[in-house]
């Protein structure tokens, strides 16, 4: 046991890694004049101090990418974390509650790569490209309270300035246009007098019964994409309030979770304004088990069920375009593990029947030290309407290969 | 980072490790099919070794840390603190593991509510600083490795005695060695094995598996302490004898009976961690 070596000095306070990423369209998209989908050089910095009961932390990633010819720095996370008692000493019910105020990434609710209930910023362009899937969570300035009672636990998180999703927008993968009739790339921004100026709130109630856990949720705030339109014809963020409920509990030798949420498109309570979203209730039932050593498959059934659905078609403009009233996903998740887990296989596929498209995200991640993690996959989407969900996004199907270096 | 934690998820329980894991004791439960061909009592020496390897003090913390080194001689580190409550003597258990390396797994957390029941599943969650997301893992294959290392989930969470029948092969002056064999061969990889308990602190000190008659495994106690009046390992190994790979585990900082309570064992913890009792 002497290889053991000298005693480890006292953990780090500075950690992060260097990671160069690239990725290429597998055929042109007319509308995008570059192949390139992902081309990233980034070094990512992790600090953090303890106090007795509270913690600084902060990561930041400073990257150049390549596809926009721009050098990005993202704070992913500036905030102080600790009990209420270690600011304000109130007794022992001040103990019962925790807060975390400051640049953060938040995330709650049961699915695998399906959001009902979590209302926190998402980044689907970093998803799309083959980006680590913890990009896929972006950041917000938000302050979370969160209290533990006997009765249940609560989080309360209000997020003052509205951070919307980082959507497809043009800037790598193009999308398409009921309008225009066909995929654009504008690269658009929206406009500041059609961002929300009102701050954001959303709730979780949770609490565990013998092995399984319940929550509730409720959200006020926006569209977290531009889905909208003014009678201009440019793109905002509608009104959006959400309720919803869970549950997640180990069920024969898996895990079964079910979640629902209903969408309140407040700018559109009736239905009839083509322009801005009808409200949905959305359903989602998912099922986990390791199928044989080091082999685990899940899958995951989502509906969207269109609210006032004769509404939006009496009153739609672009009728030939129109999603179905429900919109019906599956999904199916395999993954393994080889090589004393140096080596992880990952196969997710999305399908709707009733939009007849899906998206298939294969991934392989190797890293036989601590030193180094090699990875690479395929974006794959398809389908048979150029104007469905995924389909849309047929020409930014995609091959990426990263390198990570952590120092 | 996914991979690493998804390696990850299906150990997690290897909470149930505990302080006193240190090395694995395939032994649990008290009612054991037994055949003592002689007046030693084969059921009571598995349950102290159990009581021994498992439930030092009503609770405990330690600094653990594990070099993995594969068959090319290349080392992995793990490093995490942590955290145990025993439910009960011999019973039910609550763990939380706080890993802090390798860099891409600082700050992440297991917990486990260990059931000593075969009927219920262990409730196993990981924490996930970097989404912020608290995964509910489910149960698996208890016989695949724990963070990559050479540990498997059931070395250090325990094999239910329930599922092997147990023979007293030899008694030494040091030691009781007992025979295991599986009642269920599919379910394992192995055909038997074969136990050493230290009859002095009655820990299990030597477990060797065998594919027919080929030792391909092997577990063992490198070092033992007295901590607070608990024999206590705290060094321990497991090689793959066929690969040459191996992985060491070392345990420090080791405390009993702090007085840990219910609180600390929480999805809370996860999150906010209980800096008291962590530094």
């Amino acid at each position: 046991m002497d290889e053991w070596g000298e005693e480890d000095k006292a953990p780090k306070s500075f950690s992060g890694f260097v990671e160069l990423a690239a990725g290429v369209r597998l055929s042109s998209d007319p509308v995008i004049n570059t192949d390139k989908t992902l081309a990233d050089l980034r070094a990512q910095l992790q600090w953090d101090k303890d106090f007795k009961a509270s913690r600084v932390k902060f990561t930041a990633d400073l990257y150049y990418d390549g596809v926009l010819d721009q050098t990005k720095l993202q704070i992913r996370e500036l905030a102080w974390q600790g009990s209420l008692s270690s600011i304000f000493d109130l007794g022992e019910w001040s103990k019962k509650f925790d807060i975390k105020v400051g640049q953060q990434v938040l995330t709650w609710g049961t699915g695998d790569y399906i959001f009902l209930n979590d209302l926190f910023p998402k980044d689907f362009q970093s998803f799309f490209a083959g980006r680590d899937d913890d990009y896929l969570k972006a950041p917000s300035l938000a302050a979370k309270v969160s209290g533990f009672f006997d009765w249940a636990n609560v989080d309360v998180v209000i997020t003052p300035k509205f951070s919307p999703d980082n959507y497809i927008n043009g800037d790598y993968f193009s999308f398409f246009s009921p309008f225009a009739g066909a995929n654009v790339a504008p690269g658009f921004e929206v406009s500041s007098p059609n961002k929300p100026s009102s701050p954001e709130y959303a709730l979780r109630v949770y609490k565990t019964i013998g092995s399984t856990e319940y929550a509730a949720y409720a959200y006020d705030g926006f569209h977290k994409s531009p889905a909208s339109f003014t009678e201009f014809g440019e793109p905002y963020f509608s009104g959006l309030r959400v309720y919803g409920a869970s549950a997640i509990t180990p069920f024969a030798n898996g895990l079964l979770n079910v979640e629902m949420a209903y969408y309140d498109s407040k700018d559109d309570a009736q239905g009839r304004n083509p322009l801005v979203p009808n409200s949905q209730s959305r359903w989602l039932i998912g099922y986990e088990q390791e199928l044989v050593k080091n082999l685990t498959g899940s899958a995951q059934l989502y509906v969207e069920r269109m609210s006032n659905f004769d509404a939006l078609k009496a009153n739609s403009l672009t009728a030939q375009f129109d999603p179905n009233k429900n919109r019906v996903l599956f999904t199916q998740r395999l993954m393994y593990r080889a090589l004393q887990q140096t080596l992880t296989l990952n196969a997710f596929n999305f399908y709707s029947t009733s939009d007849e498209d899906g998206y298939l995200k294969l991934s392989v991640d190797y890293s036989p030290v601590d030193q180094w993690q090699l990875s690479g996959g395929f974006n794959v989407f398809y389908g048979k309407d150029r104007f469905s969900f995924f389909n849309q996004f047929e020409d930014a199907s995609n091959a990426f290969v990263r390198f990570k270096y952590y120092y | 980072m996914l991979k690493r934690l998804r390696a990850i998820n299906k150990t997690a329980s290897f909470v149930a490790a505990s302080l006193a894991l240190l090395i694995t004791v395939p032994l649990q439960a008290a009612s054991a099919d037994v055949k003592a061909d002689t007046n030693i009592d084969v059921a009571s020496i598995v349950k102290k070794a159990e009581k021994a390897a498992y439930y030092s003090g009503k609770d405990g913390r330690s600094d653990a840390r594990m070099m993995i080194v594969d068959a090319q001689g290349r080392k992995q580190m793990r490093q995490f603190t942590i955290l145990r409550r025993d439910v009960a003597d011999n019973g039910d258990q609550q763990m939380m593991v706080f890993f802090e390396r390798p860099a891409d797994v600082k700050d992440t957390v297991f917990r486990v509510e260990k059931h000593v029941d075969l009927a219920i599943e262990d409730d196993r969650w990981l924490y996930l600083p970097a989404l912020d997301l608290v995964k509910r893992i489910s149960s698996g294959d208890k016989r695949t490795s724990f963070v990559g290392s050479h540990f498997f989930y059931e070395d250090v969470s325990g094999r239910a005695i329930s599922e092997d029948n147990f023979v007293l092969q030899e008694d030494t002056e040091a030691a009781y060695i007992l025979k295991a064999t599986p009642k269920a061969p599919d379910t394992v990889e192995f055909s038997h094995y074969v136990v050493t308990i230290d009859k002095k602190t009655n820990l299990p000190i030597l477990i060797d598996f065998f594919k027919s008659n080929n030792n391909y495994r092997r577990v063992e106690a490198v070092k033992i302490e007295e901590i607070q009046g608990f024999p206590t390992v705290v060094r321990s190994k497991v090689s793959d004898l066929e690969s040459g790979a191996y992985t060491l585990m070392e345990f420090r900082n080791i405390n009993f009976d702090l007085g840990l309570v219910d609180d600390v064992f929480t999805e809370r913890s996860l999150r906010n961690p209980p800096r008291e009792w962590l530094n």
